[in-house]
């Protein structure tokens, strides 16, 4: 049988297939850990060698929402557990203090991310719609800087930003990260849009302006609906951005504002690090990329490339 | 190499946009070599060079 | 139904709203919706980076901002510039740009170059694959601390599974020799797939009609794929390196995850070393003129990433 590229025969196939699918399960591997091992109790999760049967715990997510102190055994009998959280810290000869940091860590990503998702996508698209239509002096100039702010090192970045947040007093403030990863995002939103603006053919609004609507209503009534799918790409990379952002977060924030990334990794036990909790922390924080990578499947390609590779 | 040549002599964009990318490439290099300190001192003249080249060249008219 | 909605417009607008933006001028629309995005990226990066410019020739300490700023002229980057200390996180950091990118390009071409072999539902296990560089470094890169535990992690288990070599014998994230590798590891498990997505849609671009044309030709099918495939994928793996190259150069969260740029100074990457003269040491003056060398570099690289964009929009 002779080799051909354009037509693969069904053995080239089975190969490249087998081939392809060991490679996806060795590197879904760690991903699988981190699930896993949130639902280990900790004598499983550091168990030699690593336990891949276990008996299903919720202990990691009942360390990860609670703070939890130390008692006496004379205090823990008259106190017997109400609920079924409270009787697995029980039995480590511990009470239930309160809730943790992470509710409070995990609704800021949810707030930052958001909140610098709406206003970089809004910026975005007013700004690709304009690039994309108008004849802008120094355009090529602006897009590159444009594109250019976000390839700065955030540690270079952060060192003047830090300084400007710490005169404003924005520092560990919501506004402050959202202004920031707004400016950071508006670049990655600006390049797609005016990719994705540019294959709406212009008749459409042309066809709209003899119809007697403004330049304004046939941007609002034509284009935005045309780029609605776009749109919606655009915006889920700017929020796994946000989501996933470290670098800024932890040096410009360290309580109120706090994301969850700088967050997990300090989620501390008896003895250093809890890694169901830390694990139960991660699989709460991943899933929803994991579900919006899925979904943004056939847009993946423009988006880490700017816009430029459609595919 | 002669149209290459010639670009230069007429201010094209692409031939010294090319120089200047490879000016950038060397800063690079002499930036992050592990033989010379030398080289390492003087790799940020080049990459600025580079760099200032590039976005003063980058506006050039476009050879047709 | 078109002439209804908008006299319901035209009956919401107030008049004066409807004719100030009836009368807007094309050019003002334009200066409208651009003028936001640059002044918010003016503010958050032009005027920081002229600040940093301004403090790179300065003695400043952010730790101290009542104490008297001297100016002390080019001798911050004097002093960057002939140490051997920076000169080595640049050393390390290239020794981590240098394998990653060669591990990623050498993985991910091989695995674009099977997926393109069209097999069953080869789009479902793209899409796994890809999983991982959509996550957050920072909290992957610290649950990849567990998975290097000498005595109860999984890759070392593995290793043991696999070579023999005893799980306890060794530590990747301890030990000044393995370190380096640790790193590139997660770092090519994670970013492998971007590689690979780019070499993909570079396959794709090639018409198959090329092809077929060669086989007529008779032309064996290694040299279809040296002199057909790899100079056609070639502009989108340029593309691909330059990005990876940036990304990796300024590299930060999953490292200092990772290992802290310990043992030693073994995986000091830049960034990390950056952080540390700028926010524990607090020396300001010096970090922003170390800020000003990493802004050259990338800035460079950047616009030959950009003119490699425009070539690969051309296709």
């Amino acid at each position: 049988m002779s080799f051909s590229i354009t037509d693969p025969s069904p053995r080239q196939k089975a190969v490249a297939g087998a081939l392809v699918i060991a490679y996806a399960l060795i590197t879904m591997l760690p991903l699988i850990w981190i699930v896993s091992t949130g639902f280990k109790s900790s004598a499983d999760s550091i168990a030699y060698p690593p336990k891949i049967a276990f008996e299903p715990s919720l202990e990691g997510y009942v360390n990860l929402f609670t703070a939890q102190t130390r008692q006496t055994p004379e205090y823990l009998a008259e106190n017997p557990p109400q609920t079924w959280y409270e009787e697995i810290v029980h039995e480590k000869g511990m009470v239930i203090a309160g809730p943790s940091r992470f509710g409070e860590r995990f609704l800021n990503s949810v707030i930052i991310g958001f909140g610098s998702t709406f206003l970089s996508v809004f910026l975005g698209t007013l700004a690709a719609y304009a690039f994309s239509r108008y004849r802008i002096p120094l355009k090529d100039d602006l897009l590159f800087f444009i594109l250019s702010t976000r390839m700065m090192p955030p540690i270079a970045v952060a060192i003047p930003i830090f300084l400007m947040f710490r005169n404003l007093g924005l520092s560990d403030t919501h506004l402050g990260m959202i202004l920031l990863y707004t400016a950071v995002n508006l670049s990655l939103s600006v390049w797609l849009l005016k990719g994705f603006i540019d294959e709406i053919p212009r008749e459409y609004e042309e066809a709209a302006l003899i119809d007697g609507y403004t330049r304004f209503q046939a941007f609002r009534k034509v284009v935005l609906p045309q780029a609605a799918t776009g749109i919606a790409a655009t915006a889920i990379f700017c929020l796994i951005f946000s989501w996933n952002e470290y670098a800024f977060a932890v040096l410009l924030t360290s309580g109120t504002a706090q994301t969850a990334p700088p967050f997990i990794p300090t989620i501390i036990g008896v003895g250093g690090q809890d890694w169901p909790a830390v694990a139960a922390g991660a699989t709460l924080f991943l899933l929803p990329v994991m579900v919006f990578t899925i979904l943004l499947r056939k847009h993946l390609l423009r988006g880490i490339t700017f816009g430029a590779v459609r595919k | 190499m002669t149209r290459f040549l010639s670009g230069l002599a007429r201010l094209r964009r692409g031939p010294w946009e090319m120089v200047a990318s490879i000016a950038i490439g060397l800063g690079v290099v002499m930036l992050m070599q592990p033989f010379f300190l030398a080289a390492f001192t003087w790799s940020f003249l080049v990459l600025l060079t580079g760099t200032v080249l590039f976005i003063v060249v980058s506006h050039f008219p476009e050879d047709r | 139904m078109t002439d209804t909605a908008m006299g319901r417009v035209a009956e919401a607008t107030p008049p004066g709203v409807a004719r100030r933006i009836r009368g807007l001028s094309d050019r003002a629309i334009a200066w409208i919706f651009v003028a936001p995005t640059i002044f918010l990226l003016l503010a958050v990066n032009i005027f920081p980076l002229i600040w940093t410019i301004r403090l790179s020739f300065t003695n400043f300490r952010a730790n101290r901002p009542n104490a008297e700023v001297e100016s002390v002229g080019l001798r911050n980057y004097q002093r960057i510039l002939t140490d051997a200390d920076v000169w080595a996180t640049m050393q390390a950091t290239a020794h981590f740009l240098f394998w990653t990118l060669f591990f990623q390009v050498l993985l991910g071409f091989a695995l674009a170059w099977l997926i393109n072999r069209k097999f069953r539902h080869s789009d479902l296990w793209t899409t796994i694959i890809v999983l991982p560089m959509m996550l957050s470094p920072a909290v992957v890169g610290n649950f990849w601390t567990f998975l290097y535990q000498p005595q109860i992690g999984l890759f070392n288990y593995a290793v043991e599974f696999l070579t023999g070599v005893p799980a306890t014998s060794f530590s990747m994230i301890g030990e000044v020799s393995l370190a380096p590798w640790a790193i590139v590891i997660v770092d090519t498990w994670m970013w492998t797939p971007f590689v690979m997505l780019i070499c993909l849609a570079g396959l794709r671009s090639i018409p198959e009609s090329i092809y077929e044309a060669a086989e007529c030709d008779r032309a064996s099918p290694w040299r279809q794929f040296w002199t057909i495939t790899v100079p056609m994928v070639l502009p989108f793996l340029m593309l691909a390196v330059l990005f990876r190259g940036i990304e990796n150069f300024k590299m930060f969260d999953l490292v200092v995850q990772l290992t802290g740029g310990g043992p030693g100074n073994t995986t000091t990457l830049t960034s990390i070393d950056l952080k540390r003269e700028a926010f524990e040491k607090w020396r300001t003056g010096y970090s922003s003129a170390y800020a000003i060398v990493l802004f050259v570099t990338v800035f460079g690289l950047a616009s030959i990433y950009v003119k490699a964009l425009n070539k690969v929009k051309e296709r």
